[in-house]
């Protein structure tokens, strides 16, 4: 190693170091990835630590501290495992060695479905970067547009193109479906549009009543006995005001032409009555907040669960559109529980990179064993080194997740 | 040099008990996080859990990783590695962890952050330096 050895009669033995090239390049590519991930992680806790707030609720973040605590005794008995097989491989024990590497790939195939199970909880209730809404504004304006993106695609779902096979845009498919209604043909088909139809004027027209109390304040009314008496009132009142004006308008055109006739002044045009119509709100013109409150309180709110207490209006109609007496609608209605996250998005950002990264590092891992693996009995001592490397490079991915499960899964501010 | 390369194969260091030490680390973060009522603040989780979770991640490295074993190679490749990587956090810490500025985003309603500032009217200090 010295550089009196270079000097002396025998050649130096070897220049370089002791362990194998790839073995070398191993490390050095792990040098890469150890900067890679503390990329990440650093990005996480200067983000985290530099933002006012961060969700930590479970409730929120659907973070399950069990189930990571699983994941990470699932790697680190994988790298036990690892070392076991490398050390069985220094020793010739090959049918022990694979013994072990399988035990190793079926715990990696373990933490793969783990996570896809944690995966699925946050994808199913929408903890997807860019899709969180951070305020009460934001999960209203996010609830309607889901309402919507339910009735248009019942609408698409539900249109028979023509021979054409064009299929037109949304209002008119909308106008092609309430046509077809009017003179429907089949039961089954009947049911649909009616239920199509049902969604849309839930979503459009037939959702809450502006009404004025005795002390002048106008109120919000989702009762629909009263939103269709005051549709029948109108409608009574517009035939009665029809009617009164068809009547003062031949009255004064009688009027008139007598005036001609007597050579008079003609009388002034009575003009006439409009009646006015009741305030009814579609749940698309509700995005104003001071309309609609979307909780009863506050969701800042101490009391969490008080916080989240969604307004009877909206709760009632997603339960009405989710209930089984439409289940014609609600296999088209994907519309989540409004549920402002402050920083969600933020959060939903680097936990996905760190974690994605993370498993895909993982399946890296198991595609390395597979290749051993699928030496069968054929496994011998040429493949010592590469299972030292693809095992160092399965430890430094049980590091990483050392790592991560507590600064993710545990640590909340 | 090459007997203590063999030393570290012969009697191989104890990699069931660094498991079993592994398992128990495990454990014990999963244990401070179900029984936090007995932890006076989340700063104080954060130092235990963190502070296990480096002992964890030394046994890896050491044992699993054979990185006692190895030869001074190990700092050469490592240090420079371990300094760079501390890079980018510190490089962003003074941007985003010490913010000098307002934060001004959706999620901060004007009134809050009216509410935030002191009542002495030092309000300039706090707004943006465009």
């Amino acid at each position: 190693m010295s550089h009196s050895g270079g000097h002396t009669a025998k050649p130096p033995l070897k220049m370089g170091l002791a362990i194998p090239n790839s073995k070398l390049c191993m490390w050095l590519f792990l040098g890469t990835e150890i900067m890679f991930f503390t990329a990440f992680i650093g990005t996480y806790l200067v983000l985290r630590l530099g933002s006012p707030d961060w969700p930590s609720d479970v409730a929120d973040t659907h973070i399950n501290v069990r189930l990571g605590g699983f994941n990470t005794f699932v790697l680190i008995f994988s790298s036990y495992m690892v070392v076991v097989a490398h050390e069985a491989m220094t020793m010739k024990d090959f049918a022990k060695a694979r013994k072990s590497l399988w035990v190793t790939f079926a715990c990696g195939i373990v933490f793969m479905g783990v996570k896809g199970v944690e995966y699925y909880g946050k994808i199913s209730h929408d903890i997807v970067p860019g899709h969180i809404a951070e305020t009460e504004d934001q999960a209203l304006r996010k609830l309607v547009n889901e309402f919507r993106e339910s009735r248009d695609e019942m609408g698409r779902s539900l249109f028979v193109p023509g021979e054409d096979g064009e299929v037109p845009d949304l209002s008119q498919i909308s106008v092609a479906l309430r046509g077809e209604l009017a003179g429907a043909a089949e039961e089954s088909r009947k049911a649909d549009l009616q239920a199509f139809v049902k969604l849309e004027d839930r979503l459009e027209n037939s959702f809450l009543l502006v009404e004025t109390d005795p002390e002048g304040h106008q109120v919000l009314s989702s009762d629909q006995a009263r939103i269709e008496a005051a549709r029948a009132e109108f409608s009574k009142a517009e035939k009665t005001a029809t009617a009164a004006n068809t009547a003062a308008k031949e009255s004064h055109a009688a009027a008139v032409a007598k005036a001609v006739e007597e050579d008079r002044e003609p009388p002034a045009d009575p003009g006439i009555v409009v009646p006015v119509p009741p305030t009814i709100i579609g749940l698309s013109a509700t995005v104003r907040r001071e309309l609609l409150p979307l909780f009863e309180a506050s969701h800042e709110s101490p009391d969490h669960e008080a916080g989240h207490q969604l307004n009877p209006h909206i709760a009632g109609l997603l339960r009405e559109m989710r209930s089984e007496e439409n289940a014609r609608i609600a296999a088209f209605f994907s519309v989540h529980n409004p549920h402002p996250i402050k920083y969600g998005n933020v959060f939903a950002s680097t936990y996905f990179l760190m974690t994605g990264f993370h498993a895909i590092h993982v399946i890296v891992g198991l595609i390395l064993f597979a290749i051993v693996l699928k030496q069968g009995p054929a496994l011998d001592e040429k493949w010592t080194d590469f299972v030292e490397n693809s095992g160092l490079y399965w430890h430094f991915v049980d590091l990483v997740w050392i790592f991560l499960f507590p600064l993710i899964y545990i640590i909340k501010f | 040099m090459a007997d203590s390369h063999d030393d570290g194969h012969h009697s191989h260091p104890p990699y069931l008990i660094i498991f079993c030490v592994l398992c128990i680390f495990t454990a014990l973060s999963w244990a401070a996080d179900e029984f936090q009522e007995f932890i006076p603040n989340m700063g104080v989780l954060a130092v235990i859990v963190l502070a296990i979770a480096s002992v964890k991640a030394l046994c890896v490295m050491l044992y699993f990783m054979h990185l006692k074993f190895e030869r001074n190679w190990k700092y050469v490749l490592l240090a420079p590695t371990f300094i760079l990587a501390c890079g980018l956090p510190l490089a962003l810490l003074p941007d985003i962890g010490v913010h000098y500025y307002d934060i001004d985003v959706p999620q901060n309603s004007i009134a809050d952050r009216v509410a935030d500032m002191p009542e002495d009217g030092d309000a300039e200090s706090h707004s943006p330096g465009h």
